[in-house]
């Protein structure tokens, strides 16, 4: 046990803390580009135009049922190749927005389908258009409904940030292997202390959205 | 009440996939206008009232409302709904907005009307339903039938050239239709506005409705003048729907 005292410094710490920075900048980019990306396949999906709302449901299906990782390395290694460059980290960004943009399309297109018909009639018979329907009445209501999936979302994001340590994003995880890479002594503590951080930002996300649903309702 | 049109259908046809829901409608309905839909339940009235403002389309024949023709596609729909206002028997108040905000919300996005005319003109309104009080209540704090008072006040606000009513007492508590089709007598009594309503409550539509169309299966059995319709009913059917609801 005396061997893995000098796992303990605040140089790891403060190493693993800038990781964790890594993970949740890479993590709230991606949700803020995801979320608006997504809402307008979402939109797009729901509003049947024809032609292109399938040609986007289909895209969609066909990202959602890739594994992440594969478009990680896609991003990363192949783009390059018809010269699309990004750096590792927006590499991540772009990877982990489209992937997240199929899965929150989904959720808004089921957040407006929970909508009732009403609100949609209501709002077209006092003369607006769908687009207006939309923006005032349908989307406020979809994504009060929408908030807890959304969460639940960003929190599969945070843990699936890891998966950028593929391509050396300098995250969490990333750094964590880094550590006990030093010192195979390290290796089950640094798990400990891995799990510990992600259980702590994942559950405090949790209750956050818990009190937020219940303030909203 | 004008010779001008309103609201004219052609032999109008409509279908929900193989069942023929509307079967060549014919009718003529004059600028200000007060007109009652009755007939049983399932025999197309909202159906009928739905494809005026374009929340049904229809499949065949021509419908003309305040002179644009809705199968056209160079009627812009929206237009149209501009002017022919819609209460719906379950209300479809916004939940998400406050009871003066569903009034304002429609002027303000789709006529531009200033603000502070639009806030003006939205109090008003809630005077005359009774609601003032309510302005800054949320839709699940309101009953039924102040519901559907501040519906016919958002209807209201757009200032339209006709108002259409889909049962608009059918979902209220017996104690609550009173003040609803009060509030539908004033405005049949102060505004040139053209009124088609779908309801059951004969007694309104004796008092004040000009005109009585009564609809089974999909078709138009019977047009005629209040009076007439009341005291010497055509068809069958509608003898029969007579006796029916006015035992009830
Ligand atoms: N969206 C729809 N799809 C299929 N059938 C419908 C639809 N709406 C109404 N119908 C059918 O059309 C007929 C007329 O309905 P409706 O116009 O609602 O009648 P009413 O308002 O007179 O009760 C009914 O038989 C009903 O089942
Ligand atoms: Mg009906």
């Amino acid at each position: 046990m005396i061997t893995i005292a000098g796992l303990f410094t605040f140089d790891n710490f403060r190493y693993l803390f800038i990781g964790l920075m890594y993970t949740l900048s890479v993590s709230m980019i991606s949700t803020i580009f995801s979320f608006i990306i997504g809402s307008i396949f979402g939109i797009i999906v729901y509003e049947k135009i024809p032609y292109f709302s399938k040609f986007v449901s289909i895209s969609v299906d066909i990202i959602r049922n890739l594994p992440l990782l594969l478009i990680i390395f896609f991003v990363y290694f192949a783009l390059p190749k018809i010269g699309i460059h990004f750096s590792i980290f927006w590499s991540s960004v772009v990877a982990f927005t489209f992937f997240e943009a199929t899965m929150i399309s989904e959720i808004v297109r089921s957040g407006i389908n929970a909508v009732d018909i009403g609100q949609f009639e209501g709002a077209r018979a006092n003369g607006m258009n769908n687009i207006q329907t939309m923006i005032f009445v349908v989307l406020p209501q979809a994504y009060k409904k929408m908030i807890p999936p959304l969460v639940s979302q960003f929190i599969s994001l945070v843990k699936d940030t890891s998966l950028a340590t593929g391509i050396v994003l300098p995250e969490l995880m990333y750094r964590g292997q880094i550590i006990y890479g030093q010192n195979s002594n390290y290796m089950v503590p640094v798990f400990v202390i891995l799990a510990i951080i992600y259980f702590l930002v994942n559950f405090g996300l949790s209750r956050l959205s818990k009190i937020i649903e219940r303030k909203m309702a | 009440m004008s010779d001008i049109s309103m609201i004219t259908f052609n032999n109008v046809e409509k279908y929900y996939g193989d069942f023929h829901a509307l079967k060549k409608i014919n009718l003529d309905i004059k600028k200000g206008e007060k007109v009652v839909l009755i007939g049983p339940s399932g025999s197309g009235k909202s159906t009928l009232i739905r494809t005026i403002n374009g929340l049904e389309e229809i499949n065949d024949g021509q419908l003309l409302v305040d002179g644009y023709d809705l199968a056209s596609d160079k009627t812009d729909i929206n237009k149209i709904r501009k002017n022919v206002g819609m209460v719906f028997q379950h209300f479809n108040l916004y939940d998400n907005k406050s009871t003066l905000e569903n009034i304002m919300l429609a002027p303000r996005i789709v006529l531009k009307r200033p603000e502070n005319e639009n806030h003006k003109i939205a109090m008003e309104l809630l005077d005359k339903v009774g609601l003032a009080d309510k302005a800054a209540n949320m839709p699940n704090e309101l009953s039924g039938g102040q519901k559907q008072r501040v519906a016919i006040a958002r209807s209201l606000a757009m200032q339209p050239k006709a108002l259409l009513f889909d049962e608009p007492t059918s979902a209220l508590d017996p104690e609550m239709i009173g003040d609803v089709l009060d509030v539908m007598k004033d405005i049949a009594q102060d505004s040139d506005m053209t009124m088609l309503v779908v309801t059951h409550e004969m007694n309104f539509a004796k008092q004040v409705s000009d005109r009585v169309i009564f609809m089974a299966d999909g078709e138009v059995l019977e047009d005629s003048k209040t009076e007439e319709f009341f005291k010497n009913p055509k068809t069958k059917r509608a003898q029969q729907f007579l006796s029916q609801v006015e035992h009830h």
